[in-house]
């Protein structure tokens, strides 16, 4: 089964010229141990996307699955336990927060939980990411590459379902990029985790297990 | 590592800790705001404090005591021995003193002279300070002398001074009185029985615990001998004199903290726009935070954590320094600066910091509010 489904889901902005749809009866499905790309040009809806698999916008229509249940309906509040149980976030931007360690950063997203061995677990990810040595690090002592690696690190603390990457390697070069990516890779096979990507970089095709084209907020 | 570790239990304060360390000038100047705003309040508020009892202290020790003497409607002279025996059992525990008054003339050897009042009673301790000499508790055959008058005369302790016929030696010069009920002039007080050719008391002098103390005291007396609107005895007390000044110096500490509450008003805006600055700054990361599963109400209790730890350390330093500037008052205007210490001035510290936390709080309340209801798509768009 499917750990996350769109069926149908259309989703309308409303400015004061006009409606735009970005989203046209879109129907999605990614599952575990898989890599999803969705790709597209600027525009096309795929980040509206992304935010509907991410529990972070609600559709307009249609209705979205969640380990075979429906959460259309969910209140931010509910949506919210969903991301800090189910959901990871790799952001292009890598977006760690400046004043928090290495360590500290992958923590985060469970720092509110009286967890014990949260910080076992966050020194652990990095040690697997190959930053064990970088625990104490703040993010701008660390390379973009390291960065996005602890980024990746903090996405997984939760254990996850699901791994978004909205443009993983966008700002990482070429070879940093490439290693990024066997990253999330290995980490998707070792965890059987299912990784939804956005992207327009060609070298993460290389990658995907399936590949969604999405224009005009149409999937092709 | 060990501060962390402990932090570490308390992400809100972790993270507000972090979050302050990043832009220190900012931190720091908003942490002034605060500080001078309790200091404003908290010094202010002692400066009331110090005024009053440097009012209280010019009164002297009047109000405690209460003067009785003959009213209108008495039958005798004066206040009959009788009489007087009645009041010490109407006050117990209230030193009661009945005193004879006269008038008279003394000459000294040097050609000098000088006109006194003459006070007879059996114990002069409360009334009297003495520059000179010791204090009797029960005045025998010796006598007291104004100082002035003394200098005047030219007598010194163990000379004899005449009255009536009578030879009494002088044990104390009086201190010339500060306050009210001194009137300036010579006094020579002598033993009760140096006055015997009086029959009555010219006046009844009563002193209480405190200025409550004598006011009940005066009214017990006037409920017994003053029946409908006869005035047998005539009681006057200083208490209502205390009671005005204590109602004018609170008047002055309310408008004084007024002043300073406006201080502290201004720090809390300054406040306001800090974290709201801070937190419209800091959207796209706490659209990183909501999008990765964060609460909202763990977003809104970082950011007034923040809000609390600038209200608190600028509480603390500003009642430090209000503590600094309360100990100069009171040296000054007191005499005392030991006084800033007592309770009625150093709650004002107090005050001050939980009026800099509670300001803080309200501070952060919109900014908190608000980050925390962002929607976490819009945050991350905007960064």
């Amino acid at each position: 089964m499917s750990v996350i489904q769109l069926r149908d889901v259309v989703k309308r902005y409303n400015t004061e010229a006009e409606t735009i749809e970005a989203l046209k009866n879109v129907d999605f499905y990614a599952n575990r141990g898989e890599m999803v790309v969705v790709t597209g040009p600027s525009g096309s809806g795929k980040s509206t996307m992304l935010n509907m698999i991410g529990l972070l916008d609600t559709p307009t229509t249609g209705e979205i699955f969640l380990d075979g249940r429906n959460i259309t309906d969910f209140d931010e509040d509910e949506r919210t336990e969903e991301r800090r149980s189910q959901l990871g976030f790799v952001f292009q931007d890598f977006h760690l927060l400046p004043m928090l360690t290495a360590e500290e950063n992958v923590e985060l997203p469970s720092m509110w939980d009286t967890d014990v061995d949260r910080r076992e677990r966050a020194s652990d990810l990095l040690e697997r990411v190959g930053l064990g040595d970088r625990l104490t690090h703040t993010p701008d002592e660390l390379s973009g590459g390291q960065q996005q690696r602890v980024a990746i690190a903090r996405s997984l603390i939760n254990e996850p379902d699901i791994l978004l990457a909205d443009e993983p390697t966008g700002n990482l070069d070429q070879d940093t990029g490439k290693t990024v990516l066997d990253e999330i890779t290995r980490l998707k096979q070792e965890e059987n985790i299912a990784v939804v990507s956005i992207t327009h970089d060609e070298q993460l095709v290389e990658y995907a297990d399936r590949v969604v084209r999405i224009v005009d907020g149409v999937v092709q | 590592m060990g501060r962390t570790s402990v932090l570490r239990r308390f992400p809100s304060v972790l993270m507000a800790w972090r979050n302050l360390g990043r832009n220190r000038t900012r931190t720091a100047l908003a942490v002034l705001g605060i500080v001078v705003g309790v200091i404003a309040i908290a010094s202010l508020g002692m400066a009331g404090v110090a005024l009053e009892q440097q009012a209280t202290s010019s009164l002297g020790g009047l109000t405690d005591q209460a003067t009785i003497s003959p009213g209108e409607d008495i039958d005798t002279d004066g206040i009959t021995d009788a009489q007087a025996e009645t009041i010490r059992d109407l006050l117990p525990g209230v030193t009661v003193i009945p005193q004879k008054t006269n008038f008279t003339e003394l000459s000294a050897r040097n050609g000098e002279e000088a006109n006194v009042q003459v006070t007879g009673l059996t114990n002069p301790a409360p009334l009297y300070d003495l520059s000179v000499g010791t204090e009797p508790t029960r005045l025998e055959t010796g006598a007291l002398i104004s100082e002035s008058t003394a200098q005047t005369l030219g007598l010194e302790i163990g000379d004899p001074i005449e009255y009536e016929g009578q030879l009494f030696r002088i044990r104390g010069f009086i201190a010339s009185q500060s306050g009210f009920g001194s009137d300036g002039g010579g006094e020579l007080v002598l033993p009760l029985s140096a006055l015997n050719q009086q029959d009555d008391y010219n006046s009844v002098t009563i002193i209480a615990e405190d200025g409550d103390a004598a006011t009940e005291a005066a009214t017990t007396i006037e409920e017994h001998f003053n029946e409908d609107d006869d005035e047998v005895l005539s009681v006057t007390t200083y208490a209502s004199v205390q009671e005005n000044i204590s109602s004018f110096t609170d008047t002055l500490e309310l408008a004084l903290l007024g002043i300073g509450s406006i201080s502290l008003f201004v720090a809390s805006v300054a406040i306001l726009n800090v974290m709201l600055m801070s937190t419209i700054e800091r959207r796209g990361e706490i659209g990183v935070l909501r999008a990765v599963g964060v609460r909202r109400g763990e977003i809104l209790r970082m950011i007034l954590t923040e809000a609390a730890f600038l209200g608190v350390v600028g509480g603390l330093v500003g009642a430090a320094g209000s503590l600094v500037v309360g100990v100069v008052m009171f040296n000054v205007l007191a005499g005392d600066p030991a006084l800033a210490l007592a309770w009625s001035s150093s709650r004002y510290l107090l005050y001050g910091f939980i009026f800099a936390l509670v300001a803080s709080i309200l501070s952060g309340i919109y900014p908190a509010w608000k980050a925390a209801n962002e929607s976490p798509v819009d945050a991350l768009r905007g960064s």
